[in-house]
This record gives C-alpha cells, sequence and structure tokens, in this order.
C-alpha cells in the first residue's frame, strides 16, 4: 500500500469536509502576504548580515522591498477584515451562531484546552493516553489567535512607521522607537514560531511527516479525522452528518497544486529560519 | 623627439612636455652626474645642459663671446651619439628664459671651447632662491639615489615657459601626467615605495583621475580645481608623515581650505576644528578628523554619491562607536547599513561641517534647531517628532525606559513561547521515538510490544 504524501489523504475515504472554500482561500492569502512581508522586511532587522544585502538587491533595492512590504500588509489587512467580515456575516445569519463564541467547535479556548494541554505533557511522559482532540487543538487555537495578535501588534506598529509624520500630532517622537523594536521582535517571533513549531505540529512531526494539505483541498479522509480530531468526527457521526460534510476526493489538480503550494512554502520558511538562526548565533 | 624638436624648431613646444616625461627618468641627474658622466642617461643630460648654449645665437638671447650655437644648433655637426647636444635658439627664446645667456645657467662654459668650466650645481636656483630651497628640503632631493627629480625634470632645461602657459608641463592640465610619468611607473615607484605605500603610490595618479578633481580638471577642463602640487606643493614636497608637509594631518585642512574657505572657516568652527585644535596642546587625545579622513585623498567621490555617504557616515562611527551601533538599530541606521544612501545619514542631521555638540545652540541639533533639522526629510514634523531616539539605547533603562521596557517585554515574550513550544515539540519527539522501540501506551500502563501501532 502507497502512503500519501499528505497526512489529509492517508487511509480509506470517504472525504469529509473540513475548510470552506473561503477559509482556504484566506490562508493562502495569509501564506502568500507573509511570505512577502517576511522576504522584504527580514532584510531591515538583520541588515548587517551580508545575506541581507544580496536579498535586499535582488528584490530591487531597499525602496522596492518598501513598497512590497506595504503591499503585502494590504493584503493582511484585507484577509483580516474579509475573515472578521466573515464571522459578522456568519454570526448573524446562522442559527448557531453562538457556537463560534463558545463550545467544541469554537476557536475561543475552552477550559477542555488546559485539560488537553496537561494531558498532552502526560503522554509525552508516559503517564496517559494522547488527548483526543475536538474540531481544533489547542495548538491550532494558539496558531489562529498569534495570527489575531499579529496583526494587531505588527500591523499597528508598521502603520506607525508607515505614517510617522502623521501620528506624530498625537504620540510623541519615541514611540516611533518603541514601534521599530515591537515590529521587528514580533515579526522575529512570527516567523520564528511558524518556520518551526507551526511546520513541526502541523507537516513534520512523524505521524504527519512531510506534509499536510487539508488547507488548501478543504477535505480529509474519515482516518485522518479519527486521527487528529477524533471529538469532532465522533459528534459528526453522533450528528448524522456524515452524509452532509461528504465530498468527492479532491481532483488530481487540486491535490498536485497544493503539495506545490505546500512543499515551497515549507522549503522557503525552512531556507529562512536557518539564515535566522545562522544569523542570530553568529 | 630630438629628431622632431630639430626639425620643427619652433614647433618643439607641441613636443616639450613628453620631452620632459622621457627626460624625467634620468634628469635627475643633470648637471651633477652629467659632469661626471656616471649617470644613467649622462648623454642626455649634457644635452638638457649645453642645450641652453643655444640661446646665445639669438641676438636677442643675450650676450655671449662666443656663439654657441654655431656648434650647438648645428644639426649636421651634432650628429650621431652628439645630437642629444643639439639645442636650437628658439627654444630659449621662446621660453620665459629669453634673454638670459647660455652662461647664466651654464656658467663658464663660455669661455671658449674644449670646455674646461665644471657644471655648476643648481644654476636654477641663483634666480629661484625660494623654490630652489624649497626643493631642496623635499622629498625628491633628499631621496638618495640622484636620479629624483630636479628642476629640469618638471620645467624642462630650454623650453622653460610659465605654468600658465599652456605648452608648460607644469601647467594644471599636464601636472598629473607630468607627475605620473614617475609616480605611475612600476619601476620608479618600486625602488622609492615599500610596503603598502608602494601599492598606494603607483594608484595615486590613476585614482585621482577618478575623483571629483581629476574628472573636474581632466574632464571637464576646469582649471580651478585641484591637481597633484595643489595639495602636495610644487617644490616642498614632502610624505604626509613629514610634520612640514601641506598633507600632515596638521595641515591638510588648511591645503584644502585653501581652495575651499567657506568650508575651512565652518570646519574650523565645529566640535572637529575645536577639537583638533585643543589635540595639539594634548597628549594622547584621540585626534580628530581631518578633511582627508572623511574625504579621503585619492579616492574621493562626489559628496552626493551614495557609496560616499555610506563610506563617511561609517567613519565617523570608528569614534563615535556608541553612537553608531544605536544608530544602527534605527530604520534610518538599519537602511543605510544595506548599502542605500536615502534615510538620514550622519551628516544629514549633523551637518557636513559644522558638527557641534547638542548642547551648542548654534548645533543643528540643538532641541530649538531639531524641528527644522528633521523637516528636511520628514515634513510636518513637530515638537512631539522630535521626542524620537535617533541614538536610543534599548539597554540603558533609566535613560531610555520605553524602549528597555518594550525590548524586554518582547524579549520575555518571544522566550516564553518558544521554550514552551520547543519543549512541546521535543518531548513529543522524544514520546514517538520511544514509541517506536517500547510501543506506543497502554492503558494499563504497559508497554505493548507491537511497536509501530498507531496511537489514537
Amino acid at each position: 500500500m502507497t502512503r500519501a504524501l499528505s497526512a489529509s489523504h492517508r487511509g480509506p475515504g470517504p472525504y469529509l469536509r473540513r475548510f470552506s472554500t473561503l477559509e482556504r482561500t484566506l490562508h493562502a492569502f495569509v501564506i502568500v502576504s507573509f511570505f512577502g512581508l517576511v522576504i522584504t522586511g527580514i532584510p531591515l532587522h538583520f541588515s548587517s548580515t551580508p545575506w541581507a544585502r544580496v536579498l535586499v538587491r535582488a528584490i530591487g533595492g531597499f525602496q522596492v522591498a518598501g513598497t512590497l512590504h506595504r503591499f503585502c500588509a494590504i493584503l493582511t489587512f484585507g484577509y483580516f477584515f474579509v475573515h472578521l467580515g466573515s464571522l459578522a456575516v456568519h454570526f448573524v445569519r446562522a442559527p448557531d451562531r453562538t457556537r463560534i463564541l463558545w463550545g467544541p467547535d469554537s476557536m475561543v479556548p475552552q477550559p477542555k484546552d488546559i485539560r488537553d494541554i496537561i494531558a498532552m505533557f502526560k503522554w509525552f511522559v508516559g503517564r496517559g493516553p494522547k488527548p483526543r482532540f475536538d474540531r481544533f487543538s489547542y495548538m491550532e487555537k494558539f496558531d489562529y489567535w498569534a495570527v489575531f495578535w499579529g496583526v494587531a501588534i505588527i500591523g499597528g506598529s508598521g502603520l506607525l512607521l508607515w505614517f510617522p509624520e502623521f501620528f506624530s500630532r498625537f504620540l510623541p517622537g519615541w514611540a516611533f522607537n518603541v514601534a521599530t523594536i515591537v515590529h521587528g521582535d514580533e515579526a522575529l517571533l512570527a516567523l520564528g514560531f511558524i518556520f518551526t513549531i507551526h511546520f513541526f505540529n502541523v507537516h513534520l512531526r512523524p505521524e504527519k511527516f512531510p506534509i499536510d494539505v487539508v488547507i488548501f483541498t478543504g477535505s480529509a479522509t474519515a482516518q485522518y479525522m479519527e486521527e487528529e480530531h477524533p471529538l469532532e468526527h465522533q459528534r459528526w457521526l453522533a450528528e448524522g452528518r456524515l452524509q452532509e460534510l461528504e465530498v468527492p476526493p479532491p481532483s488530481k489538480v487540486l491535490y498536485a497544486w497544493s503539495l506545490a503550494l505546500g512543499f515551497l512554502s515549507l522549503a522557503l520558511g525552512i531556507a529562512l529560519i536557518v539564515l535566522v538562526i545562522w544569523s542570530l548565533l553568529r | 623627439m630630438w629628431a622632431g624638436t630639430r626639425a620643427g624648431g619652433p614647433s618643439v613646444s607641441l613636443n616639450q612636455f613628453s620631452l620632459s616625461r622621457h627626460a624625467s627618468e634620468s634628469l635627475s641627474t643633470s648637471l651633477r652626474e652629467a659632469t661626471s658622466g656616471t649617470g644613467r642617461c649622462a648623454i642626455r643630460g649634457w644635452a638638457m645642459a649645453a642645450g641652453l648654449v643655444g640661446a646665445l645665437a639669438n641676438p636677442t638671447a643675450g650676450q655671449s663671446p662666443v656663439a654657441c650655437v654655431k656648434c650647438h644648433a648645428n644639426a649636421t655637426f651634432l650628429d650621431g651619439p652628439s645630437a642629444v647636444l643639439y639645442v636650437t635658439d628658439s627654444m630659449v627664446a621662446e621660453s620665459q628664459h629669453r634673454g638670459l645667456a647660455c652662461a647664466s645657467c651654464h656658467p663658464g662654459f663660455d669661455q671658449g671651447f674644449p670646455h674646461r668650466a665644471q657644471a655648476t650645481a643648481r644654476p636654477c636656483q641663483s634666480c629661484h632662491p625660494a623654490a630652489g630651497e624649497a626643493w631642496a628640503q623635499s622629498t625628491h632631493a633628499a631621496n638618495g639615489t640622484g636620479d629624483t627629480p630636479t628642476c629640469v625634470s618638471c620645467h624642462t632645461a630650454h623650453s622653460v615657459y610659465s605654468p600658465t602657459d599652456r605648452r608648460s608641463p607644469t601647467h594644471p592640465l599636464n601636472v598629473a601626467e607630468l607627475c605620473g610619468s614617475c609616480h605611475a611607473d612600476e619601476d620608479i615607484v618600486g625602488t622609492y615605495f615599500a610596503g603598502p605605500e608602494r601599492e598606494q603610490a603607483r594608484e595615486a595618479v590613476a585614482q585621482y583621475h577618478a575623483t571629483v578633481h581629476g574628472a573636474a580638471l581632466t574632464r571637464a577642463g576646469l582649471l580651478v580645481s585641484a591637481t597633484c602640487n595643489d595639495c602636495h606643493q610644487a617644490h616642498l614636497v614632502l610624505p604626509a608623515d613629514s610634520p612640514a608637509s601641506s598633507v600632515h594631518r596638521d595641515n591638510i585642512a588648511g591645503t584644502c581650505g585653501g581652495c575651499h574657505l567657506g568650508v575651512l572657516e565652518t570646519f574650523e568652527a565645529s566640535a572637529h576644528g575645536a577639537a583638533l585644535r585643543a589635540k595639539l596642546a594634548t597628549v594622547n587625545h584621540r585626534q580628530a578628523p581631518v578633511c582627508v579622513d572623511c574625504h579621503t585623498s585619492h579616492q574621493l567621490v562626489r559628496a552626493d554619491d551614495p557609496e560616499w555617504f555610506l563610506g563617511s557616515s561609517q567613519k565617523c562611527g570608528t569614534c563615535h562607536e556608541e553612537l553608531w551601533e544605536t544608530y544602527l538599530e534605527t530604520y534610518h541606521g538599519k537602511v543605510t547599513n544595506l548599502g542605500f544612501g536615502l534615510t538620514a545619514k550622519c551628516s544629514d542631521c549633523h551637518t557636513p561641517h559644522d558638527m557641534r555638540p547638542a548642547s551648542d545652540p548654534a548645533s543643528s541639533v540643538f532641541p530649538t534647531n531639531l524641528v527644522s533639522t528633521c523637516a528636511k526629510c520628514h515634513e510636518g514634523a513637530n515638537q512631539n517628532f522630535i521626542k524620537f531616539y535617533s541614538h536610543g539605547d534599548h539597554t540603558q533603562r533609566t535613560r531610555y525606559p520605553a524602549l528597555f521596557w518594550s525590548w524586554l517585554g518582547m524579549t520575555v515574550l518571544l522566550g516564553s513561547v518558544f521554550v514552551f513550544f520547543g519543549i512541546h515539540t521535543l518531548m513529543w519527539l522524544i514520546r514517538l521515538g520511544l514509541d517506536r522501540v517500547r510501543g506506543p501506551w497502554r492503558p494499563d500502563g504497559e508497554a505493548a510490544t507491537d511497536a509501530g501501532a498507531e496511537t489514537t
């Protein structure tokens, strides 16, 4: 039996829908804009390294890099507000609207997440079973809220640095020094986290190695759901929603593109984190 | 070239420059060594010395009992090896020295033939005492073997023109080539310069042509632009480490200021100018910068060239280390560090020459002047804006509390996230590794033997 490259394709069908088209599109925007921001911004943070000079010249100079950085910032604000808008629409229209605010499939941290973290560490040391996750594990929730936090902190400080003359009408000049520190360090946190912890949790850990493209294809096999999100899978069973959620397997074209984008992102991210770690250690 | 001179007669001027270049190899020997005949090119030395006699044939060239030109302007007579002794009367007649007798420079040589007189050492000095004295103290005169340049090497022996005369090798448009005839010559530079100075000396003339001074002179034909002798002097040429040298650190501001007077006045009133004066009275005082420390001497780049900005700003940092380090923490510094010239450099805020301490009311960074200084780039800069720390240091808690606490907060945040998830990831990997070896966890706590089974 050949093992599928993507964890989301392992085991027999049926394929179940996990992410909506909008969610998949927005995540693609997150990836593209995030790489754009990192590649055009990181030379400034590591301006005294030789690779930063090479990179910024490859982009076309610091002014081109700055323009692209601001363009990607607009993309970021864009997907951020589209997502907020979609939440608002969902909240107004959906009959089970409160479920996005609280419950097993809410992004809002639940008491169960605390219990899951404790259970996870117990499992690490062989003192209990691996916790069974619902729709979002505490790791996925952390990723999600990190983007919220990141867009607010990096986006806010970035706006300050983008329009210093305007903001100096209300803020003292040293706010730009603070913004520089916060913007750079928070960005370092974001890329450092995504390119190591997020990559490990989602793609590289042995259970899923080498990749999981469920965020691109939107669907995963029942076996995948049973392994990664067993509680959600069981809820679907109990609620009799499996038929409603069943979708045809992703087309070969979509799967190929998903693998391509996924592996490209992994490679690019790992290359960047190697540069960053090398620069921090030297 | 002698043939050309001979045939061309009055048109000799065109050849004078190349003549002097060629001669400069050996003309150091001109008078002294010529007499002993041991010079590298004694005959040519003789030619230059003896050539002046040609002036005597010209009625306007002075009065001499002997018509030197009878022999020395006779091309048929002075054929073969003796051709070098050929001098026409017009050479001197057209020169600054018209009216001088041959014997003025060649005393005793007018007393009949065969000549019994000995060549006089430094005959030029009798009329040009200041230039002669300066030359005598110069590195050209002091330098050893006797084949270093003398008067005639640069001024030629007979066709001596004023430096303002286009035909003169010492005319501003010709000087770089004149000096370069020795200083761009591998062998000559190799003889007189050693170590790293050799490379520097060999490149000096070529580099000069690439500088703003050289370009202005050779490309734009601008006579007021500096050429070799404007900085190094014509006669008192001394190495930069000699205190009497025009290019010695203590004298360089005055030398540059000879043309750049406005800059000199500003510089002398600046903190650097004051520090430079103080240095003279203080031992072990760190040397304040002089013109060439920022502008260099032979790599002079236009001050609006980004490359120059980067170099000069880095130079500020060699003394102002802390200010440079903290500047690199700002956006201004980071862009500069990446090699781009658009964001503020040291001189943009502190002025290029009028840098003064922030406590000086005349300083561009004195509190009441900051708004206008920042507004040069940041239109609309106000009292809030100038509270930006151009040299803030996040490690100084009492001086920059906002920077310290935001830096500390971010460090704690990054540290705790990476420590937590680092441990999380590591333990996960270890767990899965152990599972492979001992089998996955079972509710009864016993390790199973079916290693590799999935945990659910």
